[in-house]
Protein backbone atom coordinates (compact mmCIF):
# COMPACT_ATOMS: atom_id res chain seq x y z
CA UNK A 1 0.00 0.00 0.00
CA UNK A 2 1.30 3.17 -1.17
CA UNK A 3 1.71 6.34 1.01
CA UNK A 4 0.23 9.20 -1.22
CA UNK A 5 1.46 12.38 -0.82
CA UNK A 6 -1.13 15.44 -0.87
CA UNK A 7 0.47 16.82 -4.18
CA UNK A 8 -0.28 13.36 -5.86
CA UNK A 9 -3.90 13.43 -4.47
CA UNK A 10 -4.25 16.92 -5.92
CA UNK A 11 -5.82 18.24 -2.35
CA UNK A 12 -7.23 21.56 -2.56
CA UNK A 13 -7.22 23.97 -0.34
CA UNK A 14 -9.97 24.07 3.02
CA UNK A 15 -10.90 27.05 1.78
CA UNK A 16 -11.83 25.72 -1.94
CA UNK A 17 -13.22 23.02 -0.56
CA UNK A 18 -15.47 24.57 1.52
CA UNK A 19 -16.79 26.45 -1.07
CA UNK A 20 -17.28 23.71 -3.12
CA UNK A 21 -18.95 21.77 -0.41
CA UNK A 22 -21.77 24.29 -0.50
CA UNK A 23 -22.43 23.86 -4.16
CA UNK A 24 -24.51 21.49 -4.98
CA UNK A 25 -23.95 19.08 -7.61
CA UNK A 26 -24.73 19.82 -11.14
CA UNK A 27 -25.93 17.17 -13.07
CA UNK A 28 -27.12 14.64 -11.06
CA UNK A 29 -31.11 14.10 -10.22
CA UNK A 30 -31.74 13.48 -6.62
CA UNK A 31 -30.99 13.78 -3.41
CA UNK A 32 -27.19 13.53 -3.02
CA UNK A 33 -27.14 14.89 0.99
CA UNK A 34 -28.74 12.34 3.84
CA UNK A 35 -29.62 13.64 7.04
CA UNK A 36 -27.21 11.21 8.82
CA UNK A 37 -23.88 10.93 6.95
CA UNK A 38 -20.99 8.40 7.41
CA UNK A 39 -19.35 9.22 4.64
CA UNK A 40 -19.79 12.74 2.87
CA UNK A 41 -18.15 13.03 -0.87
CA UNK A 42 -17.81 16.17 -2.69
CA UNK A 43 -16.95 17.52 -6.25
CA UNK A 44 -14.73 14.22 -6.71
CA UNK A 45 -12.68 14.06 -10.03
CA UNK A 46 -10.73 10.67 -10.44
CA UNK A 47 -8.07 10.55 -13.50
CA UNK A 48 -6.13 7.81 -14.63
CA UNK A 49 -3.35 10.07 -16.38
CA UNK A 50 -4.61 11.91 -19.07
CA UNK A 51 -8.11 10.60 -19.22
CA UNK A 52 -10.78 11.78 -16.45
CA UNK A 53 -12.90 8.57 -14.89
CA UNK A 54 -15.16 10.81 -12.57
CA UNK A 55 -16.64 13.90 -13.17
CA UNK A 56 -17.50 15.90 -10.19
CA UNK A 57 -19.53 13.42 -7.93
CA UNK A 58 -21.07 14.90 -5.07
CA UNK A 59 -22.56 12.21 -2.40
CA UNK A 60 -23.27 11.16 1.49
CA UNK A 61 -22.98 7.79 2.56
CA UNK A 62 -25.70 7.51 4.94
CA UNK A 63 -25.31 5.35 8.32
CA UNK A 64 -26.32 1.53 9.04
CA UNK A 65 -27.55 2.36 5.78
CA UNK A 66 -26.72 0.13 2.21
CA UNK A 67 -26.17 2.17 -0.77
CA UNK A 68 -25.91 0.67 -3.93
CA UNK A 69 -24.28 2.35 -7.24
CA UNK A 70 -24.92 0.68 -10.66
CA UNK A 71 -24.25 1.47 -14.18
CA UNK A 72 -23.16 -0.05 -17.09
CA UNK A 73 -19.51 -1.48 -17.56
CA UNK A 74 -16.66 1.32 -17.56
CA UNK A 75 -19.28 3.82 -15.87
CA UNK A 76 -17.11 4.80 -13.40
CA UNK A 77 -18.86 3.04 -9.70
CA UNK A 78 -15.75 0.38 -9.10
CA UNK A 79 -13.55 3.27 -9.30
CA UNK A 80 -15.68 5.53 -7.49
CA UNK A 81 -16.26 3.09 -4.84
CA UNK A 82 -12.52 2.54 -4.70
CA UNK A 83 -11.67 5.90 -3.73
CA UNK A 84 -13.82 5.61 -0.31
CA UNK A 85 -10.89 3.75 0.93
CA UNK A 86 -8.21 4.96 -1.19
CA UNK A 87 -7.67 1.72 -2.74
CA UNK A 88 -7.24 4.26 -5.82
CA UNK A 89 -3.63 4.85 -4.39
CA UNK A 90 -2.28 1.70 -5.14
CA UNK A 91 -2.97 2.56 -8.82
CA UNK A 92 0.28 4.87 -10.17
CA UNK A 93 -1.16 7.11 -12.90
CA UNK A 94 -4.37 7.54 -10.35
CA UNK A 95 -5.46 10.88 -9.10
CA UNK A 96 -8.28 11.92 -6.97
CA UNK A 97 -9.34 15.48 -7.13
CA UNK A 98 -12.36 16.99 -4.71
CA UNK A 99 -12.90 16.25 -0.97
CA UNK A 100 -14.22 12.59 0.98
CA UNK A 101 -14.95 12.77 4.33
CA UNK A 102 -15.73 9.76 7.08
CA UNK A 103 -17.11 11.00 10.26
CA UNK A 104 -15.97 14.77 9.66
CA UNK A 105 -12.20 13.64 8.84
CA UNK A 106 -10.92 13.95 5.79
CA UNK A 107 -9.91 10.46 4.23
CA UNK A 108 -7.55 12.45 1.72
CA UNK A 109 -5.76 14.25 4.18
CA UNK A 110 -1.94 14.56 3.80
CA UNK A 111 -0.71 12.98 7.02
CA UNK A 112 -3.79 10.39 7.03
CA UNK A 113 -2.61 6.70 7.19
CA UNK A 114 -4.36 4.54 5.04
CA UNK A 115 -3.83 1.22 7.00
CA UNK A 116 -6.33 2.35 9.76
CA UNK A 117 -8.53 4.08 7.29
CA UNK A 118 -8.63 1.16 5.06
CA UNK A 119 -9.38 -1.25 8.45
CA UNK A 120 -12.29 1.10 9.02
CA UNK A 121 -13.23 1.29 5.69
CA UNK A 122 -13.11 -2.40 4.81
CA UNK A 123 -13.43 -4.15 1.00
CA UNK A 124 -15.28 -7.22 -0.45
CA UNK A 125 -14.14 -8.01 -3.93
CA UNK A 126 -15.54 -10.06 -7.12
CA UNK A 127 -13.35 -13.36 -6.68
CA UNK A 128 -12.97 -14.39 -3.40
CA UNK A 129 -9.49 -14.11 -1.77
CA UNK A 130 -9.20 -15.47 1.09
CA UNK A 131 -5.20 -15.39 2.12
CA UNK A 132 -4.03 -19.53 1.70
CA UNK A 133 -3.74 -19.45 5.67
CA UNK A 134 -6.24 -21.38 7.80
CA UNK A 135 -9.62 -20.19 7.93
CA UNK A 136 -8.61 -19.29 11.95
CA UNK A 137 -5.97 -17.15 10.34
CA UNK A 138 -7.43 -15.38 7.68
CA UNK A 139 -9.75 -14.02 10.33
CA UNK A 140 -6.99 -13.19 12.84
CA UNK A 141 -4.36 -11.25 10.63
CA UNK A 142 -6.13 -8.39 10.49
CA UNK A 143 -6.88 -8.11 14.26
CA UNK A 144 -3.10 -9.14 14.82
CA UNK A 145 -1.32 -6.44 12.41
CA UNK A 146 -3.74 -3.92 13.40
CA UNK A 147 -2.96 -4.88 17.04
CA UNK A 148 -6.38 -5.14 17.93
CA UNK A 149 -6.27 -8.42 20.65
CA UNK A 150 -3.33 -9.09 22.71
CA UNK A 151 -4.07 -12.49 23.96
CA UNK A 152 -5.09 -16.04 21.89
CA UNK A 153 -8.38 -15.97 24.48
CA UNK A 154 -9.46 -12.50 22.88
CA UNK A 155 -8.33 -13.60 19.36
CA UNK A 156 -10.79 -16.44 19.45
CA UNK A 157 -13.66 -14.59 20.42
CA UNK A 158 -12.38 -12.33 17.94
CA UNK A 159 -12.50 -14.94 15.17
CA UNK A 160 -15.63 -16.58 16.48
CA UNK A 161 -17.90 -13.32 16.59
CA UNK A 162 -16.67 -12.44 13.17
CA UNK A 163 -17.50 -16.10 11.92
CA UNK A 164 -20.77 -15.50 13.63
CA UNK A 165 -21.66 -12.08 12.20
CA UNK A 166 -20.61 -13.40 8.41
CA UNK A 167 -23.50 -16.67 8.49
CA UNK A 168 -19.96 -18.91 9.10
CA UNK A 169 -19.24 -20.08 12.15
CA UNK A 170 -22.05 -23.07 12.15
CA UNK A 171 -20.00 -24.42 9.25
CA UNK A 172 -16.64 -24.05 9.89
CA UNK A 173 -16.07 -23.88 13.72
CA UNK A 174 -14.71 -27.62 13.47
CA UNK A 175 -12.35 -27.14 10.73
CA UNK A 176 -11.00 -23.95 11.69
CA UNK A 177 -7.60 -24.88 11.44
CA UNK A 178 -8.06 -26.00 7.33
CA UNK A 179 -7.52 -23.76 4.74
CA UNK A 180 -9.71 -21.33 3.53
CA UNK A 181 -9.01 -22.09 0.17
CA UNK A 182 -10.56 -25.12 0.72
CA UNK A 183 -13.93 -24.13 0.95
CA UNK A 184 -16.86 -23.23 -1.66
CA UNK A 185 -17.16 -20.20 -3.41
CA UNK A 186 -19.79 -18.83 -1.03
CA UNK A 187 -18.22 -19.59 1.69
CA UNK A 188 -15.02 -18.03 0.76
CA UNK A 189 -17.06 -14.64 0.02
CA UNK A 190 -18.45 -15.10 3.68
CA UNK A 191 -14.73 -15.65 4.73
CA UNK A 192 -13.63 -12.85 3.53
CA UNK A 193 -16.59 -10.86 4.73
CA UNK A 194 -16.07 -12.21 8.01
CA UNK A 195 -11.91 -11.02 8.16
CA UNK A 196 -13.06 -7.29 6.97
CA UNK A 197 -15.64 -7.64 10.21
CA UNK A 198 -13.02 -8.98 12.33
CA UNK A 199 -10.78 -5.67 12.82
CA UNK A 200 -14.11 -3.50 13.38
CA UNK A 201 -14.65 -1.35 10.54
CA UNK A 202 -17.46 1.64 10.27
CA UNK A 203 -17.93 0.68 6.38
CA UNK A 204 -17.38 -2.16 4.23
CA UNK A 205 -17.35 -1.61 0.74
CA UNK A 206 -17.88 -4.42 -2.19
CA UNK A 207 -17.36 -4.51 -5.37
CA UNK A 208 -19.64 -7.13 -6.97
CA UNK A 209 -19.82 -9.47 -4.27
CA UNK A 210 -22.00 -12.17 -5.67
CA UNK A 211 -21.02 -12.14 -9.33
CA UNK A 212 -18.81 -15.01 -8.83
CA UNK A 213 -21.78 -17.05 -6.98
CA UNK A 214 -24.50 -19.17 -7.76
CA UNK A 215 -27.91 -18.11 -6.46
CA UNK A 216 -27.93 -19.75 -2.87
CA UNK A 217 -24.83 -18.70 -2.06
CA UNK A 218 -25.96 -15.31 -3.53
CA UNK A 219 -29.20 -15.33 -1.30
CA UNK A 220 -27.08 -15.62 1.69
CA UNK A 221 -24.53 -12.98 1.11
CA UNK A 222 -27.86 -10.88 0.45
CA UNK A 223 -29.28 -12.04 3.66
CA UNK A 224 -26.22 -11.47 5.29
CA UNK A 225 -25.63 -8.02 4.00
CA UNK A 226 -29.27 -6.89 5.69
CA UNK A 227 -28.34 -7.94 8.77
CA UNK A 228 -24.85 -6.35 8.69
CA UNK A 229 -26.30 -3.14 7.89
CA UNK A 230 -27.19 -2.88 11.78
CA UNK A 231 -24.06 -2.91 12.60
CA UNK A 232 -22.14 -1.49 9.31
CA UNK A 233 -22.34 1.32 6.71
CA UNK A 234 -22.22 -0.51 3.22
CA UNK A 235 -21.86 0.59 -0.38
CA UNK A 236 -22.17 -2.10 -2.80
CA UNK A 237 -21.00 -2.25 -6.52
CA UNK A 238 -23.41 -4.57 -8.34
CA UNK A 239 -24.05 -5.24 -11.90
CA UNK A 240 -27.52 -7.11 -10.56
CA UNK A 241 -30.16 -4.77 -10.67
CA UNK A 242 -32.08 -6.53 -8.64
CA UNK A 243 -29.65 -7.18 -6.06
CA UNK A 244 -29.57 -2.84 -6.18
CA UNK A 245 -33.40 -3.28 -5.87
CA UNK A 246 -32.95 -6.21 -3.09
CA UNK A 247 -30.02 -5.28 -0.62
CA UNK A 248 -29.81 -1.43 -0.22
CA UNK A 249 -32.07 1.43 0.59
CA UNK A 250 -30.59 4.12 -1.94
CA UNK A 251 -29.01 3.75 -5.03
CA UNK A 252 -26.91 5.77 -6.91
CA UNK A 253 -26.83 5.53 -11.01
CA UNK A 254 -23.28 6.12 -12.94
CA UNK A 255 -22.88 6.57 -16.31
CA UNK A 256 -19.73 7.26 -18.03
CA UNK A 257 -17.89 8.58 -15.22
CA UNK A 258 -20.85 10.86 -14.09
CA UNK A 259 -23.61 10.54 -10.99
CA UNK A 260 -26.58 10.88 -13.22
CA UNK A 261 -29.06 10.01 -10.08
CA UNK A 262 -29.00 9.10 -6.89
CA UNK A 263 -32.57 8.29 -4.54
CA UNK A 264 -34.36 6.01 -2.13
CA UNK A 265 -34.18 2.50 -4.34
CA UNK A 266 -37.91 2.13 -4.15
CA UNK A 267 -37.98 5.15 -6.42
CA UNK A 268 -35.20 4.52 -8.78
CA UNK A 269 -36.91 1.39 -9.28
CA UNK A 270 -40.18 2.06 -10.00
CA UNK A 271 -40.14 5.97 -10.88
CA UNK A 272 -36.65 6.43 -12.09
CA UNK A 273 -36.58 10.75 -12.87
CA UNK A 274 -33.95 11.13 -15.22
CA UNK A 275 -34.38 8.63 -18.66
CA UNK A 276 -30.83 7.49 -18.28
CA UNK A 277 -31.52 5.79 -15.51
CA UNK A 278 -35.26 4.21 -16.55
CA UNK A 279 -33.02 3.02 -19.80
CA UNK A 280 -30.55 1.44 -18.19
CA UNK A 281 -33.03 -0.41 -15.31
CA UNK A 282 -35.44 -1.21 -17.90
CA UNK A 283 -33.16 -2.68 -20.17
CA UNK A 284 -32.85 -0.27 -23.29
CA UNK A 285 -29.46 0.35 -24.04
CA UNK A 286 -26.26 -1.42 -23.46
CA UNK B 1 -45.38 0.20 -30.62
CA UNK B 2 -45.31 3.11 -28.28
CA UNK B 3 -42.81 4.92 -26.42
CA UNK B 4 -43.91 2.88 -23.28
CA UNK B 5 -43.15 -0.65 -24.54
CA UNK B 6 -40.52 0.11 -27.23
CA UNK B 7 -36.87 0.34 -27.41
CA UNK B 8 -35.74 -3.08 -25.16
CA UNK B 9 -32.25 -4.48 -26.13
CA UNK B 10 -34.25 -7.87 -25.83
CA UNK B 11 -36.52 -7.49 -28.75
CA UNK B 12 -39.04 -10.24 -27.58
CA UNK B 13 -39.72 -7.92 -24.40
CA UNK B 14 -41.05 -4.94 -26.04
CA UNK B 15 -43.50 -7.17 -28.16
CA UNK B 16 -44.77 -9.05 -25.24
CA UNK B 17 -45.37 -5.41 -23.62
CA UNK B 18 -46.70 -4.50 -26.52
CA UNK B 19 -48.90 -7.47 -27.01
CA UNK B 20 -50.33 -7.16 -23.12
CA UNK B 21 -51.24 -3.43 -24.38
CA UNK B 22 -53.10 -4.40 -27.66
CA UNK B 23 -55.38 -6.86 -25.45
CA UNK B 24 -56.33 -4.14 -23.11
CA UNK B 25 -57.49 -2.28 -26.32
CA UNK B 26 -58.98 -5.22 -27.56
CA UNK B 27 -60.64 -5.54 -24.30
CA UNK B 28 -61.57 -1.92 -24.00
CA UNK B 29 -63.27 -1.85 -27.60
CA UNK B 30 -64.99 -5.18 -26.60
CA UNK B 31 -66.51 -3.77 -23.37
CA UNK B 32 -67.50 -0.50 -24.92
CA UNK B 33 -69.42 -2.57 -27.73
CA UNK B 34 -70.72 -4.66 -25.11
CA UNK B 35 -72.18 -1.34 -23.12
CA UNK B 36 -73.79 0.31 -26.72
CA UNK B 37 -75.49 -3.54 -27.43
CA UNK B 38 -76.78 -3.81 -23.93
CA UNK B 39 -78.06 -0.25 -24.32
CA UNK B 40 -79.59 -0.97 -27.72
CA UNK B 41 -81.50 -4.25 -26.46
CA UNK B 42 -83.52 -2.38 -23.99
CA UNK B 43 -84.41 0.61 -26.84
CA UNK B 44 -85.12 -2.34 -29.29
CA UNK B 45 -86.79 -3.99 -27.08
CA UNK B 46 -85.00 -7.57 -27.67
CA UNK B 47 -84.19 -9.49 -25.76
CA UNK B 48 -82.78 -12.32 -27.73
CA UNK B 49 -80.09 -9.97 -28.69
CA UNK B 50 -79.91 -9.25 -25.00
CA UNK B 51 -79.04 -13.08 -24.72
CA UNK B 52 -76.50 -12.46 -27.43
CA UNK B 53 -74.44 -9.80 -25.26
CA UNK B 54 -74.51 -11.62 -22.29
CA UNK B 55 -73.00 -15.00 -23.89
CA UNK B 56 -70.69 -12.48 -25.53
CA UNK B 57 -69.09 -11.42 -22.12
CA UNK B 58 -67.28 -14.51 -21.90
CA UNK B 59 -65.12 -13.22 -24.58
CA UNK B 60 -64.00 -10.25 -21.81
CA UNK B 61 -63.57 -13.10 -19.48
CA UNK B 62 -61.06 -14.88 -21.47
CA UNK B 63 -58.98 -12.12 -22.77
CA UNK B 64 -58.78 -11.04 -18.41
CA UNK B 65 -57.23 -14.79 -17.72
CA UNK B 66 -55.40 -14.39 -20.80
CA UNK B 67 -53.95 -10.94 -19.94
CA UNK B 68 -53.27 -12.42 -16.35
CA UNK B 69 -51.35 -15.46 -17.61
CA UNK B 70 -49.17 -13.41 -19.70
CA UNK B 71 -48.71 -10.53 -17.04
CA UNK B 72 -47.52 -13.96 -14.78
CA UNK B 73 -45.08 -14.90 -17.41
CA UNK B 74 -43.29 -11.56 -18.29
CA UNK B 75 -42.79 -10.79 -14.27
CA UNK B 76 -41.14 -14.32 -14.21
CA UNK B 77 -39.29 -14.20 -17.35
CA UNK B 78 -38.09 -10.27 -17.65
CA UNK B 79 -38.32 -8.76 -14.09
CA UNK B 80 -39.77 -5.27 -15.13
CA UNK B 81 -38.44 -2.58 -13.60
CA UNK B 82 -39.34 1.61 -13.56
CA UNK B 83 -42.18 2.26 -16.30
CA UNK B 84 -42.36 -1.33 -17.54
CA UNK B 85 -43.08 -2.54 -13.93
CA UNK B 86 -45.38 0.60 -13.85
CA UNK B 87 -47.03 -0.66 -17.55
CA UNK B 88 -47.26 -4.08 -15.79
CA UNK B 89 -49.33 -3.07 -13.56
CA UNK B 90 -51.38 -0.43 -15.29
CA UNK B 91 -52.62 -3.39 -17.58
CA UNK B 92 -53.74 -5.70 -14.81
CA UNK B 93 -55.37 -3.13 -13.07
CA UNK B 94 -56.89 -2.07 -16.40
CA UNK B 95 -58.40 -5.07 -17.71
CA UNK B 96 -59.66 -5.87 -14.30
CA UNK B 97 -61.45 -2.68 -14.55
CA UNK B 98 -62.61 -3.33 -17.91
CA UNK B 99 -63.74 -7.05 -17.55
CA UNK B 100 -65.85 -5.32 -14.86
CA UNK B 101 -67.23 -2.87 -17.69
CA UNK B 102 -67.96 -6.39 -19.12
CA UNK B 103 -70.15 -7.37 -16.36
CA UNK B 104 -72.12 -4.32 -16.04
CA UNK B 105 -73.20 -4.43 -19.38
CA UNK B 106 -74.29 -7.86 -18.90
CA UNK B 107 -76.85 -6.37 -16.08
CA UNK B 108 -78.07 -4.13 -18.45
CA UNK B 109 -78.94 -6.80 -21.04
CA UNK B 110 -80.49 -8.92 -18.56
CA UNK B 111 -82.84 -6.00 -17.51
CA UNK B 112 -83.95 -5.74 -21.24
CA UNK B 113 -84.53 -10.32 -21.08
CA UNK B 114 -86.40 -9.17 -17.60
CA UNK B 115 -88.54 -6.60 -19.24
CA UNK B 116 -89.47 -7.77 -22.26
CA UNK B 117 -88.60 -11.40 -22.63
CA UNK B 118 -92.67 -12.51 -23.01
CA UNK B 119 -93.37 -9.02 -22.57
CA UNK B 120 -93.87 -9.92 -19.37
CA UNK B 121 -92.78 -6.77 -17.08
CA UNK B 122 -92.73 -3.60 -19.56
CA UNK B 123 -92.09 -0.17 -18.27
CA UNK B 124 -93.35 2.83 -19.03
CA UNK B 125 -91.13 4.21 -21.72
CA UNK B 126 -90.66 7.93 -19.70
CA UNK B 127 -88.86 5.94 -17.22
CA UNK B 128 -86.01 4.06 -19.06
CA UNK B 129 -85.01 8.04 -21.24
CA UNK B 130 -82.31 8.40 -17.82
CA UNK B 131 -80.92 4.95 -18.85
CA UNK B 132 -79.80 6.13 -22.46
CA UNK B 133 -78.81 9.73 -21.68
CA UNK B 134 -76.78 7.95 -18.86
CA UNK B 135 -75.54 5.54 -21.41
CA UNK B 136 -74.11 8.30 -23.44
CA UNK B 137 -72.27 9.93 -21.02
CA UNK B 138 -70.29 7.09 -19.58
CA UNK B 139 -69.50 6.11 -23.14
CA UNK B 140 -67.85 8.29 -24.31
CA UNK B 141 -65.68 8.49 -20.88
CA UNK B 142 -64.92 5.12 -21.30
CA UNK B 143 -63.81 6.20 -25.07
CA UNK B 144 -61.53 9.19 -23.37
CA UNK B 145 -60.19 6.63 -21.05
CA UNK B 146 -59.20 3.87 -23.46
CA UNK B 147 -57.63 7.11 -25.46
CA UNK B 148 -55.37 7.97 -23.04
CA UNK B 149 -54.27 5.07 -22.19
CA UNK B 150 -53.13 4.88 -25.46
CA UNK B 151 -51.85 8.12 -26.21
CA UNK B 152 -50.35 8.52 -22.68
CA UNK B 153 -52.19 11.82 -22.40
CA UNK B 154 -52.30 12.85 -18.92
CA UNK B 155 -55.18 15.99 -19.83
CA UNK B 156 -57.28 13.35 -21.28
CA UNK B 157 -56.98 11.51 -18.49
CA UNK B 158 -58.06 13.91 -16.02
CA UNK B 159 -60.49 15.12 -18.37
CA UNK B 160 -62.03 11.64 -17.43
CA UNK B 161 -61.55 12.19 -13.66
CA UNK B 162 -63.37 15.28 -13.94
CA UNK B 163 -66.52 13.72 -15.62
CA UNK B 164 -67.34 11.48 -12.94
CA UNK B 165 -68.31 13.84 -10.86
CA UNK B 166 -70.83 15.18 -13.16
CA UNK B 167 -71.68 11.26 -13.30
CA UNK B 168 -72.61 11.30 -10.30
CA UNK B 169 -74.40 14.55 -9.86
CA UNK B 170 -76.72 13.48 -12.71
CA UNK B 171 -76.84 9.53 -10.97
CA UNK B 172 -78.63 11.82 -8.00
CA UNK B 173 -80.61 13.84 -10.39
CA UNK B 174 -81.85 10.59 -11.78
CA UNK B 175 -82.82 8.99 -8.43
CA UNK B 176 -84.31 12.25 -7.43
CA UNK B 177 -86.48 12.11 -10.59
CA UNK B 178 -87.16 8.33 -10.79
CA UNK B 179 -88.65 8.94 -6.75
CA UNK B 180 -91.01 11.19 -8.18
CA UNK B 181 -93.01 8.19 -10.58
CA UNK B 182 -93.15 6.02 -7.20
CA UNK B 183 -95.00 9.13 -5.54
CA UNK B 184 -97.36 9.39 -8.05
CA UNK B 185 -98.50 5.88 -7.98
CA UNK B 186 -96.92 3.15 -6.50
CA UNK B 187 -97.27 0.43 -8.80
CA UNK B 188 -94.04 1.83 -11.13
CA UNK B 189 -91.79 0.63 -7.58
CA UNK B 190 -91.03 -2.68 -9.28
CA UNK B 191 -89.87 -1.08 -12.94
CA UNK B 192 -88.17 1.90 -11.08
CA UNK B 193 -85.75 0.07 -8.84
CA UNK B 194 -85.06 -2.03 -11.88
CA UNK B 195 -84.15 1.17 -13.78
CA UNK B 196 -82.42 2.35 -10.66
CA UNK B 197 -80.22 -0.73 -10.70
CA UNK B 198 -79.61 -0.17 -14.56
CA UNK B 199 -78.49 3.92 -13.64
CA UNK B 200 -76.10 2.27 -10.74
CA UNK B 201 -74.29 -0.20 -13.37
CA UNK B 202 -74.07 2.77 -15.74
CA UNK B 203 -72.20 4.67 -13.04
CA UNK B 204 -70.20 1.52 -12.03
CA UNK B 205 -68.60 1.87 -15.56
CA UNK B 206 -67.97 6.04 -15.40
CA UNK B 207 -66.42 4.59 -12.32
CA UNK B 208 -64.21 1.91 -13.72
CA UNK B 209 -63.34 4.62 -17.02
CA UNK B 210 -62.08 7.17 -14.45
CA UNK B 211 -60.03 4.36 -12.44
CA UNK B 212 -58.57 3.93 -15.99
CA UNK B 213 -57.45 7.84 -15.66
CA UNK B 214 -56.33 7.34 -12.56
CA UNK B 215 -53.75 4.50 -13.82
CA UNK B 216 -52.91 6.39 -16.92
CA UNK B 217 -51.44 9.07 -14.45
CA UNK B 218 -49.95 6.53 -12.50
CA UNK B 219 -48.27 5.15 -15.87
CA UNK B 220 -47.10 8.33 -17.23
CA UNK B 221 -45.89 9.89 -13.81
CA UNK B 222 -45.29 7.04 -11.49
CA UNK B 223 -48.20 8.78 -9.10
CA UNK B 224 -50.87 6.94 -7.55
CA UNK B 225 -53.73 9.19 -7.20
CA UNK B 226 -56.46 7.17 -6.93
CA UNK B 227 -57.95 8.43 -3.56
CA UNK B 228 -56.97 12.28 -3.97
CA UNK B 229 -59.36 15.01 -4.93
CA UNK B 230 -59.08 16.71 -8.53
CA UNK B 231 -57.16 19.96 -7.46
CA UNK B 232 -53.98 17.39 -6.12
CA UNK B 233 -54.16 15.40 -9.17
CA UNK B 234 -53.84 18.23 -11.47
CA UNK B 235 -50.85 19.47 -9.45
CA UNK B 236 -49.30 16.11 -9.47
CA UNK B 237 -49.66 16.25 -12.78
CA UNK B 238 -48.38 19.62 -13.60
CA UNK B 239 -45.29 19.09 -10.92
CA UNK B 240 -44.31 16.15 -13.10
CA UNK B 241 -44.28 18.31 -15.96
CA UNK B 242 -42.13 20.85 -14.59
CA UNK B 243 -39.68 17.67 -13.54
CA UNK B 244 -39.90 16.79 -17.15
Amino acid sequence: MNDTSAAKTGLETDTEAAVKQNQSAEGTVGEIYVDDPRMTCRNVDVYYGEKQAIFDVSLDVGKNQVISMIGPSGCGKSTFLRCLNRMNDTIDICRVTGQIKMDGQDIYDGGLDVVPLRASVGMVFQKPNPFPKSIYDNIAYGPRIHGLSDDKQHLDSIVETSLQKAGLWAEVKDRLDQPGTGLSGGQQQRLCIARAIAVSPEVILMDEPCSALDPIATAKIEELIDELRENFTIAIVTHSMQQAARVSQRTAYFHLGKLIEVGETDQIFTSPRHKLTEDYITGRFG
Amino acid sequence: MNEMTSGHIVKAYSAELDHLNKLVLDMGNLGQDQLRRAVQTLKDEDPKAAGKVIDRDRKLNDIDIQADEEIIRLIAKRQPMAKDLRDILTVQKTISDLERVGDEARKIANLTIHFYDNGKNPPSKEILHDIYDMSEFVDEMLGLSLVAFTELDLDKALEVIEMDKKLYEDFRGSLRRLSTFIMEDSRNVGSVVDIVLALRALERIGGHAKNIGGFVIFLVTGKDVRHEDIQAISAEIEASRMSQ
